[in-house]
């Protein structure tokens, strides 16, 4: 299935890097509202904070370099749980789990550097879902006829064992838009 | 210091509690049995729940929407996606299971749930490629007289399964290659239509026996990379409602050879665009054809990625003048759907609070009552 693979790598890039570039307006409103920049609160994230006691503290919530919460610069279109709070990495599936063959994208903006950057969301599978860490962003994402830039199917589709644990945000290069 | 008073009434307390303990009869010794599921209503409301934190075991909740009473619920394993018959009588539900849970051979099935008694009435093996989606209406559908059972596939390349409903058989497989959801037909049961990422719908006309198929691609019907159709359709006729992430509505016809857009309007106006209302949710809208009515949950300050917001209102259209008419408090609401009766009563799912809102429809929509919490990742609701 390798061909497979690298065929829809190719389509999820080509179309991630017509579909989310922002404009420049995007990025001075952003800087212009600096850190006060706020996720909207979504229904699975409150779900989530709610079985966990009620989340971390709110100004550490807002750290866009803090990867373990969803503010966290890469995670703008993740839908799933943090694999960092899961045992792996922002890179890395937990010990014991397989990384999707097959993922969605997403175009998110680096604070640190000022560049825009496509980021592949893989989901860990095999083993039961984390339950830890949920997050619900969706910056450029689409319905499910787009389906490489949608987040509301499982990408444990395609392995051997379908079964979701959590996602990772992998740098798959400069988006093509970023100025 | 405790008073001699208080001794006394305390030890009188004592005495009257005895002698009733030691009055009555005891307990009969009882037998267990199994609660008969109650006569369905219009107002019964399914729910279908991934719970994503424990996702081989996704459920659909079963609550009256008069009482709040939770009544039952179905079984709809690993990412189970599900549709009521058209005749409401069974819950269709397509579903992955593996020999050892979440691992060994996996295998996909059509359950029916039948919606009398809750009691699982048929199921059969499907070609292991259900779409693992979040609860979406047209992941899953019936043809309009229950012949048929279509079920959106994702390797992630997209088909569509075809069951022969009274047969209980699969008969095809049909390949919908970058097309999602499946919007059945009313005037041709054996046609259903599809949503396409370059903005074309194709449609898809089986055989008598439902084992092969001819398909037409429209035009290109709407833009789906600047302003993308949500894929909740509401279906009146062979007509399927619309709205779109900036806020138009489109209605388009299924019913031909080929889909056509009949309508389109905006739900919003200048000042509405300048302080950034948009719809949102999952299951974000309801039509009532009878009375003419458009129901769209709304927010403000939309941005990039606000497309599945709670509602911060619920607007009402009217459909003869494409008019806004109404705005009511939102109450969260990330799916919503209406009873289907000649007055109607609206259901909005709280995405916050985790329950029900009921809200009456005339003379205005007015939130009148919510329940208990129910569900954990639940976004789409089906009435009786």
């Amino acid at each position: 299935m390798k061909w497979f693979d690298e065929f829809f790598e190719r389509q999820a890039r080509a179309v991630a890097q017509k579909t989310s570039r922002r404009s420049a307006l995007t990025k001075i409103s952003r800087a212009l509202v600096g850190t006060a920049f706020l996720l909207p609160v979504l229904p699975f994230a409150r779900v989530a904070q709610a079985a966990h006691g009620g989340g971390a503290a709110p100004d550490a919530k807002l750290d866009p370099m803090n990867d373990t919460h969803c503010e966290y610069w890469r995670y703008c279109s993740l839908d799933g749980f943090l694999c960092t709070c899961c045992g792996g990495s922002v890179t890395k599936c937990p010990p014991g789990s397989q990384a999707s063959s097959v993922t969605w994208i997403g175009t998110c903006h680096n604070p640190d550097d000022g560049r825009d950057y496509i980021v592949s969301y893989n989901d860990c599978c095999g083993i039961a879902s984390c339950g830890r860490c949920f997050c619900n962003a969706n910056e450029g994402e689409r319905p499910g006829y787009r389906l490489s830039v949608h987040n509301d199917v499982n990408w444990c589709m395609g392995n051997e064992s379908s079964i979701y644990h959590c996602t990772v945000s992998v740098v798959l290069g400069v988006s093509g838009g970023a100025g | 210091m405790i008073r001699a008073s208080n001794i006394l009434r305390v030890g009188f307390a004592l005495a009257v509690w005895c002698g009733a303990a030691l009055a009555a009869d005891p307990l009969p010794p009882e037998k267990i049995g199994v609660a008969t599921a109650p006569v369905p209503t219009p107002h019964r409301l399914y729910l279908t729940d991934l719970q994503i934190a424990h996702i081989t075991d996704g459920v659909v909740h079963i609550v009256d929407g008069q009482s709040f009473k939770y009544l039952g619920m179905f079984s709809t394993g690993l990412f189970g996606i599900t549709a009521l018959t058209s005749d409401s009588s069974e819950m269709l539900v397509a579903s992955t299971y593996y020999t050892k849970r979440n691992r060994g051979d996996r295998f996909d099935q059509l359950e029916a749930f039948d919606t009398k008694t809750f009691a699982l009435k048929k199921e059969i093996q499907i070609p292991a490629k259900h779409a693992m989606a979040l609860p979406y209406k047209g992941t899953i559908a019936p043809s309009v007289d229950d012949a048929w059972v279509f079920i959106q596939n994702a390797t992630p390349l997209s088909s569509v399964t075809v069951v022969d409903h009274k047969a209980w058989k699969v008969t095809a497989e049909i390949p919908t290659l970058g097309c999602w959801i499946v919007l059945p037909s009313q005037s041709n049961p054996r046609r259903f239509a599809t949503l396409c990422g370059d903005g074309t719908l194709v449609t898809v006309t089986l055989n008598e026996k439902g084992d092969s198929a001819t398909q037409a691609r429209s035009e290109k019907l709407f833009d789906a990379e600047k302003d993308p159709l949500f894929v909740q359709g509401e279906r009146v006729g062979d007509s399927y409602y619309f709205v779109s992430y900036e806020g138009n509505v489109k209605v388009i016809n299924v019913g031909g050879d080929v889909a056509k857009v009949e309508d389109a309007w905006s739900l919003v106006d200048d000042a509405d665009k300048k302080a950034g209302w948009k719809p949102g949710g999952y299951q974000l809208q309801a039509v009532h054809a009878a009375t003419k009515r458009l129901y769209v949950g709304m927010h403000d300050a939309a941005k990039n990625g606000s497309h599945k917001n709670p509602a911060k209102e619920i607007w009402v259209f009217d459909l003869a003048t494409k008019k806004r008419i109404q705005r009511a408090p939102g109450s969260n609401s990330i799916a919503m759907a209406l009873t289907k009766e000649a007055k109607p009563t609206l259901y909005a799912y709280d995405g916050i609070n985790l329950n029900f809102v009921r809200y009456e429809t005339a003379p205005e929509l007015k939130p009148v009552a919510s329940g208990d919490k129910v569900g954990d990742f639940a976004g789409l609701i089906e009435t009786h």
